[in-house]
């Protein structure tokens, strides 16, 4: 039977069938983490939410916020020194302020990657160097 | 459910239960909240301040929760009380009211004299300490208090937990039902 066959002649390479299925399926499946979650959830999280849903009018949302999607390259500077003044996001003024966080050019990097990707929806990209070069510019 | 704290023993009767004592407080909306404004209520307590940066916006989203299922329950309330009275006014207290969008006969942010606020929080037994090194300069217990009607200590619950929250919203049943 051809069936039979088949099966025979897939037998020695039952390992490398099982590791194929098994990469294919995180890729598809997403189960391997973004960089940059973890530090959202340790950094970003306890103020804006898991989602970046916000708190009512008190805390701004993250997720399709045109504020951070606008001035994206800002990011950096807010995570360092905070924000002390007004801001409208979504056609919503927020006027709580953020505190500036301890996050190296690496972190920063990887959650600003994980927010545009995940949360903002755009396919903007950033690495550490231009994290530094923004950071050293910071006021 | 359990009764937290200790009890006290009394001449020619059973001990006692540990109870809050007397407090007088005046909240966002100017209104003195006293004992007299918690007959037949039990509530749910937490000690925060407006400008907390560190973990009160999510223990307010938490309590948000508890305010969605409460709020038109007459027999519970919510107590919020700044460990910030100098910054943390009327004033700035109803604005922050507006910002979370609550009502203020339900969910009272309190404020008053700071060493009354800093002992009723010890007798919540929980902490509530300055510390310039902290964010904001404040550092205080994430918890939820729940407090019944003779204001006995009912539970605790972690106020930036969502289960530990979803179990407070349980036992309040729970409470609710107790005769």
């Amino acid at each position: 039977m051809n069936l039979k066959r088949i099966i025979q002649a897939l037998l020695p390479f039952t390992l490398v069938i099982v590791v194929v299925i098994f990469i294919l399926n995180i890729i598809t499946h997403g189960s391997i983490q973004h960089p940059g979650k973890s530090s959202y959830q340790t950094n970003c999280a306890q103020c804006h939410g898991d989602n970046g849903e916000g708190v009512k009018v008190l805390i701004p949302p993250l997720k399709d916020a045109d504020f951070a999607k606008n001035n994206f390259d800002s990011i950096p500077c807010w995570l360092k020194n905070g924000i002390s003044h007004p801001i409208m996001v979504n056609g919503v003024q927020y006027d709580q302020p953020m505190y500036g966080l301890k996050m190296d050019e690496i972190q920063i990097a990887n959650v600003m990657n994980y927010l545009s990707k995940e949360l903002l929806n755009t396919d903007k990209q950033i690495n550490s160097l231009q994290v530094k070069e923004i950071l050293n510019g910071c006021n | 459910m359990p009764v937290y704290g200790i009890k006290v023993a009394v001449a020619g009767a059973d001990s006692i239960d540990y109870k809050l004592p007397d407090f007088e407080l005046v909240d966002q909306s100017g209104q003195l909240i006293n004992n007299s404004s918690l007959q037949n209520k039990i509530f749910v307590a937490e000690f925060f301040f407006t400008s907390c940066p560190s973990i009160c916006p999510k223990m307010q989203a938490e309590m948000l929760r508890f305010y969605e299922k409460y709020k038109d329950n007459p027999e519970v309330l919510i107590l919020a009380f700044t460990i910030d009275p100098a910054r943390d006014s009327i004033a700035k207290l109803n604005d922050y009211a507006h910002k979370l969008n609550i009502e203020s006969s339900i969910w009272h942010l309190l404020t008053g004299n700071k060493d009354s606020i800093y002992a009723l929080a010890e007798h919540f037994l929980v902490s509530a300490t300055e510390d310039p090194d902290a964010p904001g300069g404040l550092v205080h217990s994430g918890n939820f208090i729940l407090v019944d009607k003779q204001r006995r200590l009912r539970g605790y619950y972690d106020g930036v937990n969502e289960e530990s929250v979803t179990k407070l919203l349980e036992e309040t049943d729970i409470l609710l039902r107790e005769k």
